[in-house]
Order: C-alpha cells, then structure tokens, then sequence
C-alpha cells in the first residue's frame, strides 16, 4: 500500500466533436482516489459531455481518457452513474432496480436481496423496498437511483446534476448524504452542477468550466473542516469565501462581454 | 369524497357499456317486429336464437357446433401466438439494431399495405387448401401488425434508462430483455390487441380457402344458401370471442404494463 492516493481518472488531452462543432477541447486533468470534483459552469461549457466520456457513453474524437491507467472503452459498472432524470427502471421495484447489476452480473437470489437491503438502508428507503419508482417522491427516486450504483460498488460515481429536479430542504438532505456515503464507501465522485453552493459544499476541488474556453478551465481547492457533512460547513468563512471567489471568476467574462 | 366520485364514475361507464348493446338489441328487434326490412335480409332476433340453439343441439352441416368453435379457436390461437411473438421479436429488433431494419424494410413494407384477401390465390397455390394456408394467412397479418407496433416501443424506449443498464454491466442481451422490452410493452400490448381483432376478422377469410369446419366456414356457407340467420348467429359468436379476448387482453395489459401513465 502506498500513502500517496493513486490516479483513478485521467484526461490527458481529450477533445470531443460533435455536429461538426469541437464541444470539448484539449482537456486536461487527473482525480485521485476518494476525492470529490465538483465540475461547475454554465450550459453548453461541456461538462455533461465530459462526464460522458468518463462513463463510457461517448469515446473522445482526440486525446485519451484513463480509468486507473487503462483507456475508458465503453460503460462498465467500475463507473456508476447517477441521472438527473433518474434513469430508474420503472418496471421494477426499488429492490429490483438496485439490485440490477446483481442479477446481471449473475449473483444468487440471496446475495442480490441482501444487497438491497443493505443499499436501501444506506439511503434511506427501508420500507420502500417493494414500491415502484412511480409510487416515490423526487428526493426518494433519486435515493434509489444512488443506491442502484451503491450495489455495483463502483470505483467512481459519476452525477450529472442528480438533484436539479428536487426541492431545496431535500437537496441539501441528499447533498450531506452523498458526503456522508462517501467518507464510508470512500469512493471517488465527479459531480457536475449549476449551483456554486452545491458544489462548494461537496467538492474537493471544483473545475470551473467556461462556455468558450472550451476545455481550459480554472480549479478551486476547497478546505473546509472534517466531517464535511456538517450543515455548519455551508456557513463557514471558507464556504463564504470559495463562494465569492468562483461567483467572481464567473462574472468575469461574461462582465467584458456586456 | 373524490373516492365516491371516482366510483361514480366507474358505475357511468359499467352502466353506459351494458346499455348501448341493449339499445342496439331494441332496435333490432323494433326494425323485424314492425316489418321495417325483410326476414332474409336481418331475421328477428328470436330466429337468431333459435338457428344457435338448433346448432347447440344438432351442430351446424353434421359437426358439433364445439367442433368448429375449437377449428377457428385453433386456428386463431396458433396463428395469433406464432404471430405475436415473430413479430415482437423482428420489430424489437428492428427498432434497436440498424442493420435488421435494414434487412426487412422493403419486403416487409411492401407486404404491409397487401389486403389478406389479395394474399389468398397465393397462399392456395403454394400451401394448398388445409390448415396451413389458413394459419399462415392469418399469421402473416398478426405479424405486420405486431412488427409494427414492437418497433415503434422499442424504438420509443429513452436513452437514460438504456445508458443505466450498461453502466451497470448489462450486456446486449440482458439490455433487451430487462430495459428495451419492458419499455416497449405498452406499445407491444396495443398492438396485441389490434392483431387479435385483425386475426378474427380475417378468419372467416382463411376459411373461404375450402375445408368444411369453422366459425367462418359457418357464416360463408350459411350465407351461400341464404340461411340468414346461421350468418348472424355465426357472426355474433365471432363478436363474442373477439370482445372477451380483448377484454382478456386489455386486463393482461393493465397488470404487466401498470407504469404507464403514472410517470
């Protein structure tokens, strides 16, 4: 065991053209094991894009992408994904949409219940287990849908903006509940957000990603007090201060171009 | 409140859906009983009645009336699910995999829009006149049908759900038969249920292809010799299995496809 965290996720030059139009450029960057990224900007700067590429739905016109130091080759469950439109499959029960990678990767009954329960228990959902998705809340669909990528134990948990479509109390529930899972399960999150708070509060660092810098991008590191989880932590000076710093850093251009 | 409303609402359709037969039975009966149109042309309903039970009793040209029910029920039923599940497996594929589109577009387009009866001299000349042209006439519908509407749910099945599975370790196989056919079920169901009342309808057809058995041989025999009221008869037995296999079938829907809708 080395003490140094190893590289889980690299880009090394990646770039993506879609419609005759480069949507991403030259990008850059490497994630280390348990750490946070939160990838922040506007639409249209590319960072779903991105996130794609990471799991596997798009393969890079340019450049390579790593997933602990092998090309990215397609979806795998070493990279689980959460959508923001649930992605859940409505067709199964809460049982059976967690317990998906499971069944097809071929595990007996037994071990596919007790995943479940475990997974659903993690999250919140004991005594849901047995519904469908249609018959839960927004904030509980998407406990399910985490929970679905729980049960795959994934190296990364890719999010797209997994709590766009839920109310405020409920997304800053799920938000300490993500940082909660984490420092258990010490996985490595790459969480694309519109929402400066959102992403102060969960990531490590934060990619700053700009519409028209395609690719080129401005990282902030964020040192808030261990348990990250505390609510306390959203009103803490650095909070406060990361804030006022990606809140300017996103003005900027957009101020010389008014 | 909205509960008692909504059983309200439930009795208006039950007691709508009883009525309108029963005013189209009144009517029937007002048009014979006051000389409105001829015997031979709609025979009172008390003739009707009786020619099905003279049937019940003593069959319909020395076969027992049970026996052509079962021959077209065969027949149907063979063809429907042979049919039904060539056609969900060609149409899911088709939807999903560019390459088997591809294959089938032509021909099968081309043969869609062929009416059954146009298809009965060939079916003669190459099956002859025993079951199997008639099988295979009805099977042919219930086919396109089913084909049509498959390809349209997979097709319709969305990207993130799809995405999921993969990213879940799913492979082809269990990506079709876990994600696209489910999503596709609502759609399969419709189509089911189009190609079910396709597959009666033609098969009084694919009884004009000789033989001397079936609910459809009944109606065009009885109709060769103006026995009216065997035609009606015949067809209204026909009515009645068309109406409890959709009713069967819209019931099997609502059970499997019980998602829909409540997104």
């Amino acid at each position: 065991m080395t003490s140094a965290p190893e590289v889980v996720l690299q880009f090394d030059r990646v770039s993506l053209d879609y419609g005759g139009q480069r949507v991403l450029s030259e990008l850059s960057f490497s994630i280390k094991r348990g750490e946070i990224v939160a990838v922040l900007g506007p639409s249209g700067c590319g960072k779903t894009t991105m996130l794609n590429i990471v799991a596997g739905f798009l393969q890079p016109s340019a450049g390579i992408a790593l997933i602990s130091g092998r090309e990215i080759a397609g979806p795998g469950p070493d990279r689980g994904v959460v959508f923001q439109s649930y992605a859940l499959f409505d067709w199964m029960t809460v049982r059976e949409n967690i317990a998906f990678h499971l069944r097809c990767a071929g595990r007996p009954r037994r071990e596919q219940l007790e995943v479940a329960d475990r997974m659903a228990a993690l999250v919140g959902l004991t005594g849901t287990e047995d519904r469908y998705p249609y018959q839960l809340s927004g904030g509980m669909r998407q406990r399910c849908g985490l929970a679905r990528v729980l049960a795959a134990n994934p190296r990364v948990m890719l999010m797209d903006e997994p709590f766009a479509a839920v109310d405020v109390q409920t997304r800053e529930t799920l938000q300490e509940e993500i940082l909660r899972i984490q420092a258990q399960t010490g996985c490595t999150i790459v969480f694309v957000t519109h929402s400066i708070d959102e992403a102060v509060f969960l990531g490590d660092r934060i990619f700053l990603m700009l519409k028209g810098g395609l690719g080129a991008f401005e990282e902030f590191a964020v040192n808030l007090p261990q348990p990250r989880d505390g609510s306390d932590n959203r009103l803490h000076p650095e909070f406060l201060a990361v804030r006022e710093r990606i809140y300017r850093a996103m003005r900027q251009p957009a101020g010389s171009a008014a | 409140m909205s509960e008692n409303r909504q059983r309200r609402a439930r009795l208006r359709y039950v007691l709508l859906a009883a009525l309108s037969p029963l005013a189209l039975l009144f009517l029937w009966v007002a048009a014979t009983r006051h000389g409105w149109v001829r015997p031979v042309i709609l025979p009172p309903p008390d003739a009707v009645v009786m020619s099905f039970v003279d049937m019940v009793v003593s069959g319909y040209s020395g076969i027992p009336l049970y026996v052509h029910v079962a021959a077209s029920l065969m027949r149907v039923g063979v063809a429907f699910f042979v049919g039904a599940l060539l056609g969900i497996f060609v149409g899911m594929l088709r939807g999903r995999v560019a390459e088997v589109d591809a294959i089938f577009v032509v021909p099968a387009e081309m043969i869609r829009p062929i009416p059954p009866l146009g298809l009965i001299p060939l079916f003669i000349l190459w099956f002859g006149i025993g079951e199997l042209s008639k099988i295979l006439l009805i099977l042919t519908s219930v086919f396109l049908i089913t084909m049509v509407n498959a390809q349209a749910g997979a097709r319709a099945c969305p990207a993130d759900p799809l995405r999921a599975a993969l990213s879940l370790g799913a492979d082809r196989f269990q990506v079709f038969r876990y994600v696209v056919l489910p999503a596709a079920l609502p759609q399969i169901m419709t189509g089911l249920r189009v190609a079910l009342g396709t597959a009666l309808s033609i098969l009084v057809a694919s009884e004009l292809l000789g033989g001397d058995r079936g609910l459809g041989f009944i109606v065009l025999d009885a109709s060769n010799f103006f026995r009216t009221t065997y035609v009606f008869s015949g067809v209204i037995i026909i009515g009645i299995v068309g109406l409890a296999s959709d009713r069967g079938l819209a019931w099997l829907s609502r059970r499997w496809v019980h998602w829909e809708g409540r997104r």
